[in-house]
């Protein structure tokens, strides 16, 4: 699947959580104008269902501090913040929201693109990085497995234990299979899997 | 020969949820038109263009719109609330006027298109923690309004406690205008904070303190209870015992001993009544209207660049003291004081500061380290009179 350029916003859905008119109307014009589906939705509750929107354009302003309400906020889609107030209660409060992006008031017509721009990218570059977090903490994982595949290996070949690190390496190079792929291979064959190396 | 007359913009709620204190700041406002109209030393008049936005937030941008737009106005007196003001920050800087800000507010903010002369953070909140820390108590029990000025009250709160290793025994938050206040009264009375700090503002505030009182009283408690915002009108809404012994910090209290508030006071109750209070809000409110009006006369024109410069850091001796604007961030150099209300809905002013001190709006000069020093000396002092008090 191919990922969605950020600089694309035609057809995307918008949330505003707004309560001032004057914004809502300034928002509500400009995303009409990119061609984005527009939701209003009243601030002090608890948000719809993550799938059904793609940016949340949120006045912080509009919800208290101190209350349970930024958790049911958390849902994963990117929000772009409206912030009026800059003390740092606010912007403690802010920081844990996690915004992609967010806009000085008084809103103006430009700007919101940019925004808009930078929190699809950023919840662009926040899903790949989770994805490549993933990958890492599987491999940290399987360091066990592949600790063990060393040692069988080299008890099995008496090799040292870089030769034996290098030959499983080498045949998962070859085998067109990852190192632990391998190494759970060698474990439950109880040696180096017999396998004719595919060749192109 | 009548003297030319400047139209002057006043924007205040006379009408909605904060109309009283609102009310207090347009008398005052008025009063010193008046008396600016009527001193030779002027050679201009104020005419004042009364506008009230009721409290709601939308309608002050529409107010101070149409006071720019119809009336030409460049000078705008007004405001009470943090999100009234943010309102008007947008339209008097794209129109290029300036609002004359009376309120203390909780800070972070500088508009070169405001003069803010109400106190900023450290004037009020700063100075009234570290007298709790020198003299009552590094744990206390916090009860406010839940919005703006109670959040970055009691965040500065935290810090400095925090950094004296004290703790934040609560932090119990009513909604604006809620009077139901049983549950937090008990839980002080069954948990004995050594201390209460009250950020509740309005019928809010006074509902606690004469609940608080009542159920101290009954179980004979006495507990401490700090302010940055009761006035002297507020104690007589409170009622005669309730409103005693509240230590409140502010730059201006009706007690202060100046020949200039003592004239101040005496005007002020020849034109609304013996038994009506000035109040700090409205005290400020009548500095603003003069300090523009000094400006003005120092810079021979209204044009707002002028205005702004005559104003910098030019002394007037206000009721309050002197103050002036700094031009760094367009907040005024005030005198803190402490105070504690006592019968007679006044307060005895018991500390001020040696000079007018300089705003720090966004607390940047704030050292948490020295006043944590300062807490953990006057521990030893402290512990000693508990001693002598359990025996």
């Amino acid at each position: 699947m191919t990922k969605p350029s950020p600089f694309s916003v035609r057809g995307r859905r918008a949330l505003m959580a707004m309560r001032d008119d004057r914004d809502i109307s300034i928002v509500r014009r400009q995303l009409s104008r990119l061609g984005m589906a527009v939701t209003e939705h009243d601030p002090s509750v608890a948000p719809p269902a993550a799938e059904t929107i793609d940016v949340i354009v949120m006045d912080t302003d509009s919800i208290p501090i101190k209350s349970d309400a930024v958790v049911a906020w958390k849902i994963g889609v990117p929000i772009i913040a409206l912030i009026g107030t800059e003390t740092p209660s606010r912007l403690k409060w802010l920081l844990d929201l996690q915004p992609a992006s967010f806009l000085i008031k008084p809103l103006r017509s430009a700007g919101l693109y940019t925004a808009l721009v930078v929190a699809f990218d950023a919840a662009q570059r926040r899903i790949d990085e989770a994805a490549h977090l993933e990958r890492l903490e599987d491999r940290v994982r399987s360091r066990r497995i592949v600790f063990a595949a060393v040692l069988q290996i080299m008890g099995g070949h008496g090799l040292s234990e870089p030769e034996a690190f290098t030959l499983i390496r080498q045949t998962a190079m070859r085998h067109r299979t990852t190192v632990e792929q391998l190494s759970a291979e060698i474990i439950a064959s109880g040696g180096m899997p017999n396998r004719t190396p595919r060749t192109a | 020969m009548t003297k030319p007359s400047i139209p002057l913009g006043l924007v205040f709620s006379r009408t909605g949820p904060y109309a009283m204190m609102a009310g207090e700041m347009q008398k005052s406002a008025l009063m010193a038109v008046d008396e600016v109209n009527q001193d030779d030393a002027f050679d201009f008049t104020f005419a004042p263009h009364l506008r009230d936005p009721g409290g709601v937030v939308a309608a002050y941008h529409t107010a101070c719109d149409d006071l720019i737009r119809t009336e030409q106005i460049d000078h705008i007196v007004g405001c009470y609330t943090s999100a009234s003001r943010k309102q008007v920050i947008p339209i008097v800087e794209r129109t290029e006027r300036l609002l004359w800000h009376p309120a203390r507010y909780e800070g972070f903010e500088s508009s070169d298109n405001v003069i803010y002369v109400g106190a900023a953070p450290n004037h009020t909140v700063v100075p009234l923690v570290r007298h709790m820390l020198d003299h009552i108590s590094s744990d206390v029990f916090c009860v406010g309004s839940n919005y703006v000025w109670t959040w970055e009250t009691n965040r500065v709160l935290r810090e400095i406690v925090t950094s004296a290793g004290g703790h934040i025994l609560a932090e119990r938050l009513l909604e604006l205008g809620e009077t139901a206040v049983d549950h937090i009264v008990k839980e002080i009375v069954d948990r004995k904070p050594p201390v209460v700090f009250n950020t509740l503002v309005g019928e809010s505030s006074y509902a606690f303190m004469r609940l608080l009182h009542a159920a101290t009283v009954h179980s004979g408690l006495t507990i401490p209870v700090l302010s940055c915002s009761l006035c002297e009108p507020e104690l007589k809404l409170i009622g005669q015992a309730a409103s005693v012994g509240c230590i409140t910090s502010s730059a201006y209290f009706e007690s202060i001993e100046r020949p200039e508030n003592r004239a101040f006071v005496s005007r002020w109750k020849a034109r609304y009544g013996d038994d009506s209070h000035p109040s700090v809000d409205g005290q400020s409110t009548y500095v603003c209207v003069m300090l523009l009006a000094r400006a003005i006369r120092r810079a021979g024109s209204v044009d707002v660049n002028a205005v702004r410069r005559a104003a910098a850091n030019h002394r007037y001796d206000s009721p309050q003291g002197p103050v002036w604007v700094d031009p760094d961030n367009n907040h005024c150099f005030l005198t803190p004081r402490l105070a504690r209300s006592v019968h007679g809905g006044q307060f005895k002013i018991f500390w001020e500061a040696d000079a007018p001190e300089r705003p720090d709006p966004y607390l940047s000069n704030l050292d948490l380290a020295t006043i944590a020093a300062r807490a953990e000396k006057s521990n030893d002092t402290k512990r000693s009179i508990y001693l002598r008090v359990v025996k």
